[in-house]
């Protein structure tokens, strides 16, 4: 009986995929932060209830929270173009529309999708922000961004971290869809690979386990700054107390 | 003239006159307290002052600059509230720093002060508050009274011209009072200017200068400890007082 499956291929074909590492993790990086910056302005949009862009805000995370990824990637994909080309035309203009890497897509369409996400996460997270010490810091005089950076985002982030650390998890894996905007990352690279030797599974196989490890770090990585964050359970042993305990009553 | 002058405040919440048009001056060096039933506003007034409520109208002149408490420019508004810090019933301390970086916030924010300077400011005030040996404590490791002793730091340390203090008891066990009463009274020596909201009538009568009668958003009564509780004269501050236990007799209780 022929060999079904070739186990060493396995891990003989990894190197060959990890030469495409780099265009997943540019692109998920790209993807990520474009998620958090966008997803932080829906979160502010919707939560100063600021008109117009609040309902735009709230169709917007509707409409990609309700649709496929794979379906978004599409549309991006053609839907630039066709808008691009309706631009020549009405504005006399002759941008090249063959000439946006198929990349630009994949990271704008993953970047939308993870804002929609990450905004409700990040609105949750800074509504979970107890109001007294935003009272607090207004009525020491720091301004609105000295407010949302001193007081609100540290504690926020440290609520969002883990749902984050899930949606940023799930991205990295999301990017393997890229390939139907014609990129070509890891599992693009796979198929292309098995198409010479018709070993398909084995190619799969290798791409689960690079992913895994992948997630593994990133686990890893998570578990290490949620500890860094956290305040610690134990006040600290004071070393260099003044000799008074309590103040003398 | 007086350290503070506020004019005219006013402040409703939907058809409810919390503050109806209070006048209120206050002395430099001057603990002044304010009395009254709940909901009559004297949390609001406190509030009313740090911008924390917006009033409908109102001023308030601090050593010889007056702002309008009305004011939607921004930048008036965090001038207003550099001038005076508060202290709250829940200490609101910034749970995510340390005792020490607690009080160095407002200086190295705010005051835009060197980080070596704030660190010696903080020390000195937390030192102050009998808080010296728990810099690195988080709010979380600290009691109620402790917590509350680092936020007076804190707001000490901004030097404010009039310190707010909103029923900075009210949330503590019995036996941790104490502690922040002393506190408070330590810095009233000191020369601090303080308006304090509270119901420990026995801190009032020995603390305060002076003492307001606060009810239905207008002042009632407005004296020394002594006139407000030896010898009122309003007939609302007597049954007010008839209420909170300093009664002579239990027939004033009818059920």
């Amino acid at each position: 009986m022929a060999k079904l499956f070739d186990g060493k291929l396995v891990i003989t074909e990894i190197p060959d995929l990890l030469e495409y590492l780099p265009t997943t993790i540019y692109l998920t990086l790209v993807a990520l932060v474009v998620g958090l910056v966008i997803g932080l302005l829906i979160a502010l949009v919707r939560m100063n209830r600021i008109p117009v862009l609040n309902q735009i805000a709230i169709a917007f995370v509707s409409i990609v929270r309700g649709t496929p990824i794979i379906v978004q990637l599409y549309i991006t994909y053609f839907g630039i173009p066709i808008a691009l080309k309706y631009f020549n035309y009405y504005h006399g203009t002759s941008f090249n529309i063959n000439g946006i890497p198929g990349i630009l897509f994949a990271m704008v369409a993953l970047g939308l999708n993870q804002s929609a996400f990450d905004s409700e996460t990040i609105r949750a997270a800074i509504q979970s922000v107890d109001k007294g010490q935003i009272e607090a810091a207004k009525s020491m005089g720091m301004n609105g961004g000295q407010v949302l950076r001193r007081v609100i985002l540290p504690q926020a982030a440290a609520v969002a971290l883990l749902p984050l650390g899930n949606s940023f998890i799930s991205l990295i894996k999301g990017t393997s869809l890229a390939f139907t905007c014609s990129v070509v990352e890891i599992t693009a690279a796979g198929k292309i690979l098995a198409g010479r030797n018709y070993r398909y599974f084995e190619v799969y196989c290798s791409l689960a386990i690079i992913y895994w490890v992948i997630t593994f770090i990133l686990e890893r990585i998570l578990a290490l700054v949620e500890k860094k964050i956290t305040i610690p359970e134990q006040p600290p042993e004071d070393k260099n107390a003044s000799p008074r305990k309590e103040e003398s009553k | 003239m007086s350290l503070i002058e506020i004019r005219g405040l006013s402040k409703s919440f939907g058809k409810n006159v919390v503050l109806d048009n209070v006048d209120l001056d206050i002395n430099e060096g001057e603990v002044v307290a304010i009395i009254g039933p709940s909901g009559t506003g004297k949390s609001t007034l406190l509030r009313s002052l740090n911008l924390l409520e917006k009033p409908e109208a109102g001023t308030v002149t601090i050593d010889g600059k007056t702002f309008d408490l009305t004011t939607k420019v921004s930048k008036e508004k965090l001038e207003l509230r550099k001038q005076t810090e508060m202290v709250f019933q829940q200490f609101n301390l910034f749970k995510n720093r340390t005792a020490l970086e607690n009080v160095m916030e407002g200086l190295t924010v705010v005051k835009k002060e060197k980080k070596e300077e704030a660190k010696k400011q903080a020390l000195f005030e937390l030192e102050r508050v009998g808080m010296g040996d728990r810099l690195g404590h988080y709010p979380r490791h600290l009691s109620g009274g402790q917590q509350q002793r680092v936020a007076i730091a804190r707001a000490l340390a901004l030097k404010p011209k009039l310190l707010l203090m909103d029923e900075p008891t009210s949330a503590l066990d019995p036996e941790l009072v104490g502690e922040v009463l002393l506190t408070i009274k330590k810095i009233a020596k000191e020369g601090f200017t303080i308006l304090l909201v509270t119901h420990e009538m026995d801190f009032v009568k020995s603390v305060a200068n002076r003492i307001i009668f606060l009810e239905n958003g207008k002042v009632v009564a407005n004296g020394s400890p002594r006139e407000i509780f030896d010898n009122p004269t309003s007939d609302r501050l007597k049954s007010f007082l008839r209420n909170i236990n300093m009664l002579q007799s239990a027939d004033d209780y009818s059920i």
